[in-house]
């Protein structure tokens, strides 16, 4: 096998191979920092790399494996961390100049809970500065490239974790997730990301951007290794005040059962065509992907997307309001060191009156009730993930963003669970993903529904021409 | 448009908020916060006396 096949394996092939002894941890540790090391520099995926603790983690997955320690299938393999996590003794960014040198005395809880499961860290990932805004051209770090074109946005604000898996340089990652933040850069690098239910997994040493709307999740090649991922991270955590106490189930059971029967809600009414509307060519490639469904044995019925258009507004309300809140201080004394564009959108939140965000809040009581009532005619919802594929940097008008439908943010507002999965391409080779949304702690029937659609097509398997 | 502010009160919301602006950056500002507001206003349309807050405390979560 060549590196860069073994580079490429995904996290459930390389687990498979580790326990075969086709290659150690230390091998595929080695493959993975020797490709980052020559090719990151044109995508600028990682902030920091921790070879150092890399090669030792591997060495003490070898050692433990031999000896017949092993904790399970995550043990061994190389995953990476959106520079959002806290990494205990490791410096944590979130890609700005504010936090540029600070590291953490303690592990966010999905950080501890990977390195039980004995992952070996690669190194923190680049993302869109706290999170917010767009690609952070003038902060302390590179702006993160697309693998599929270097000219064109990753997506955000997970940016590094869908560049470093879409070019092979770790076999999972984590993300973060407010208004799209894990779903769009899977989209835009042809990877899978989940946003579980809001509460499933622990944002305790995740750094906020908006407490009511924020959820952690996992970033792979596969849907399978997604499912591996958030089984390790998931589960109640008292340290997280919106930690659901809810069981988790193994979200292997099940995955390949099929979708036959499941009934798929499209709200297209009245919210693709919103304002500048869906991408032609991406609404094409969604239609493609709604008749593999079909021919699965799923029924697709068109339902109103009244209430999924408006929910994109008291998202951005209490987003926008909680974030200005967060960083309030930092922007009273210390405004040169954040970059501008996340400067400029976390400053209009302090121009909001305590009126628009309790509307907003309430607003989500509505909202809430009214998406979820489509839940007694349909299972899951699809959209397309991204209502465009992912721009130029050139021609990048943050603005415009805002004029688009959002597919994503909804489901933070309502803290469904939610997957993107790749669907197709752009003539222009650029990667399309199709989201799958399902009623609250249903991990297992977005995860089903993706994988069989997944299976049943090729779009997993394209590599970026790296 | 309902609920939108003028440079002036941006300027004076900044200042009672402790934020050192320049003219220029007010100025790229403004847009952005009247798209914001006016969008938080569109919201007021769904409300009913009986909707809470999806925000509720709750004196059984320590």
């Amino acid at each position: 096998m060549t590196s860069n096949e073994l580079c490429y394996l995904t996290l459930t092939e390389a687990a498979a191979g580790i326990r075969r002894k086709d290659f150690s941890p230390f091998e595929l540790t080695k493959a993975c920092l020797e490709r980052i090391d020559s090719i990151d520099g044109k995508l600028h995926s990682f902030i920091t790399i921790t070879a150092d603790v890399a090669f030792q983690q591997a060495q003490e997955a070898e050692r433990a494996l031999l000896s017949g320690m092993g904790r399970g299938p995550l043990h061994g393999i190389p995953i990476a961390l959106k520079d959002l996590y806290a990494t205990k003794g490791i410096r944590t960014t979130c890609h700005s100049a504010v936090l540029e040198h600070w590291i953490p005395v303690d592990d966010a809880t999905a950080v501890t809970k990977l390195r039980a499961a004995g992952t070996i860290l690669l190194g923190k990932l680049g993302m869109h500065e706290f999170a917010f805004g767009g690609p952070s051209v003038d902060a302390p770090f590179p702006a993160v490239r697309n693998p599929w074109n270097t000219a064109h946005i990753p997506g955000g604000s997970s940016s590094g974790s869908g560049a470093a898996l879409a070019a092979g340089f770790c076999y999972g990652a984590l993300g973060s997730d407010t208004g799209g933040s894990i779903r769009t850069p899977s989209s835009h690098c042809g990877v899978v990301g989940i946003k579980p239910t809001y509460g499933r997994v622990s944002r305790y040493g995740v750094i906020p951007l908006s407490w009511s709307l924020d959820h952690a999740g996992p970033m792979a090649r596969s849907v399978e290794d997604c499912a591996l991922l958030l089984h390790a991270i998931a589960g109640y955590d008292s340290k997280d005040p919106a930690s659901a106490n809810i069981p988790v189930t193994d979200f292997h059971i099940g995955l390949k059962d099929g979708i036959k029967g499941l009934r798929v809600g499209v709200p297209r009414t009245h919210w693709f065509d919103e304002n500048k509307g869906t991408d032609p060519e991406t609404e094409t490639v969604f239609d493609e992907a709604l008749k593999v469904l079909g021919n699965l044995g799923a029924t697709i019925v068109e339902i109103d997307g009244r209430p999924f258009s408006t929910a994109r507004k008291a998202n951005q309300t209490m987003l926008v309001a909680e974030a200005y809140a967060f960083h309030e201080k930092h922007l009273q004394n210390t405004p040169e060191k954040f970059g501008s564009s996340v400067r400029r959108r976390l400053l209009e939140g302090a121009f909001l009156s305590a009126a628009d965000y309790i509307t907003a809040q309430r607003a989500r009581t509505a909202l809430n009730e009214q998406i979820r009532a489509n839940f007694s005619r349909v299972d899951v919802f699809a959209t397309p993930s991204a209502p465009r594929p992912p721009e130029a940097f050139e021609s990048m008008d943050p603005n415009e963003q805002n004029l688009r439908p959002s597919f994503t943010n909804p489901f933070n507002l309502t803290g469904l669970p939610a997957i993107s999965v790749p669907c197709g391409f752009t003539e222009g080779n650029l990667p399309v993903g199709l989201q799958i949304v399902a009623r609250p702690f249903e991990e297992p029937v977005v995860l089903r529904t993706a994988y069989a659609y997944e299976q049943a097509t090729e779009w997993h398997k394209r590599r970026p021409p790296l | 448009m309902a609920n939108e502010i003028s440079f002036a009160e941006l300027r004076s919301i900044a200042e009672l908020s402790g934020l050192k602006l320049s003219e220029d950056e007010l100025q790229r500002l403004l847009p952005g916060v009247n798209r914001s507001r006016t969008q938080g206003a569109e919201l007021r349309d769904l409300m009913t006396d009986n909707l809470e807050p999806a925000s509720a405390f709750s004196t059984q979560k320590v």
